[in-house]
């Protein structure tokens, strides 16, 4: 299988965790996309053998990290996005509306956090490989794992 | 002794090594609210599991299949395409996530088997052996076949849900294998195959709460009805 084939086949997963991680499909999709084409530049780079989806995933993460430190940076330039939100009549309510509670439950994680239970919980890594996506020892990610599953258990209470 | 809660959660995702594993365990076994963080962490994982679900059967939009498929390459210029965003804040979002999964609106075809060995209205060898073989907690991230939780019915038997990137559902399993449940199946069939309706994983969780007898089975428990072919 070339490469292409190998990234189109896990496709659909790079852009499940980009949702997650980007806490915004549509942010999502610009992720996985900024991830697809520095992953065809880098394809070099990529040792035949080892895990395509791990290490695009590292890729997708770092991406990440760097577009919310830009972002964070360019902050003040934008309206505020909840501000954002409730501008216009077309959509706006019926988007917040169909913002789920879980998907306001995860909003709320650390980015730390989120990325541990997203690796683990929905992409359903061990702890060793997401710890290696993530690049903290594996302890690390176990705690971090548990304080984000606390924090949604709290928020989404005992019905889940 | 005692089991912290990092251990816990490793126990139920199926991290923990022996001898460590068997004295969680243990103490699990005789600590109610040791069992019940168990069973906790194990739904929650089935509730995002199935929340996020829904991505994976979705269309995949041409930017980001283009640059892979020889065709135009896309632009990936991430900051413009936020700030294009910012800029018109109205367009409903979330609906990607959080519509297909609220409208059960993506039925899955559900191809149930023709003729061969397996009898009509069972799981094919293929999802009969993920069915069989798979435990939530230690599947492979990617499984073609995901088990999203496993319980058991009013009978007492086995049933697993579960989602694929061809086939999404609930099985139980019986003396002739695992017979796929055809709630909200329409009528007629056509050619061998029907099409399940609303058999997104939300509305498949839904239907798994119904059937089931009691709370879900936990790594321990679904490890130990594998170990016993289910039965």
């Amino acid at each position: 299988m070339g490469f292409e084939q190998g990234v189109l086949a896990i496709l659909p997963r790079l852009r499940r965790f980009a949702a997650g991680l980007a806490r915004d499909p549509a942010d999502g999709d610009d992720l996985c996309q900024a991830t697809v084409i520095r992953a065809l530049e880098k394809r070099d780079m990529w040792q035949p053998g080892t895990r395509l989806d791990s290490w695009m995933m590292t890729m997708m993460r770092n991406i990440w990290i760097d577009e919310t430190r830009a972002r964070s940076r360019r902050s003040e330039t934008f309206v505020a996005e909840d501000a954002g939100l409730s501008v216009g009549a077309d959509g706006g309510q019926e988007a917040a509306v169909t913002l789920g509670v879980i998907d306001r439950a995860l909003r709320t994680l650390p980015d730390e956090q989120r990325e541990a239970v997203l690796l683990v919980m929905v992409e359903g890594y061990s702890y060793k490989e997401a710890a290696a996506i993530v690049g903290c020892p594996v302890g690390t990610l176990n705690s971090r794992l548990v304080r984000g599953r606390d924090a949604l258990l709290g928020t989404l209470g005992d019905g889940v | 002794m005692s089991v912290s809660r990092e251990e816990l959660a490793a126990f139920a995702d199926g991290e923990l090594g022996e001898p460590r594993r068997a004295q969680v365990a243990a103490e699990i076994a005789a600590d109610p609210v040791l069992a019940e963080q168990v069973r906790a962490h194990a739904a929650l994982k089935a509730q995002l599991s199935a929340h996020f679900a829904p991505i994976l059967d979705a269309p995949l939009p041409e930017r980001l299949t283009a640059p892979l498929g020889g065709g135009e390459a896309g632009v990936a210029d991430f900051a413009a395409g936020r700030q294009r965003r910012e800029a018109r804040r109205t367009l409903p979002r979330w609906s990607w996530i959080a519509g297909p999964a609220l409208a059960a609106s993506l039925a899955l075809a559900v191809i149930l088997p023709r003729g061969g060995e397996t009898p009509e209205g069972y799981a094919g060898a293929q999802l009969a052996a993920a069915l069989d073989g798979q435990l939530v907690a230690s599947q492979p991230g990617d499984a073609g076949t995901r088990i999203l939780l496993s319980f058991r019915n009013g009978a007492g038997a086995y049933c697993r849900a579960f989602s694929g990137n061809t086939q999404s559902g609930i099985a139980c399993r019986d003396t002739a294998g695992w017979r796929l449940d055809a709630a909200g199946a329409s009528a007629a069939p056509q050619q061998g195959d029907y099409r399940m309706a609303g058999s997104s994983a939300a509305a498949i969780m839904a239907r798994a709460q119904d059937m089931a007898a009691g709370p879900a089975l936990t790594a321990e428990e679904e490890a130990a009805a594998k170990a016993n072919g289910w039965r």
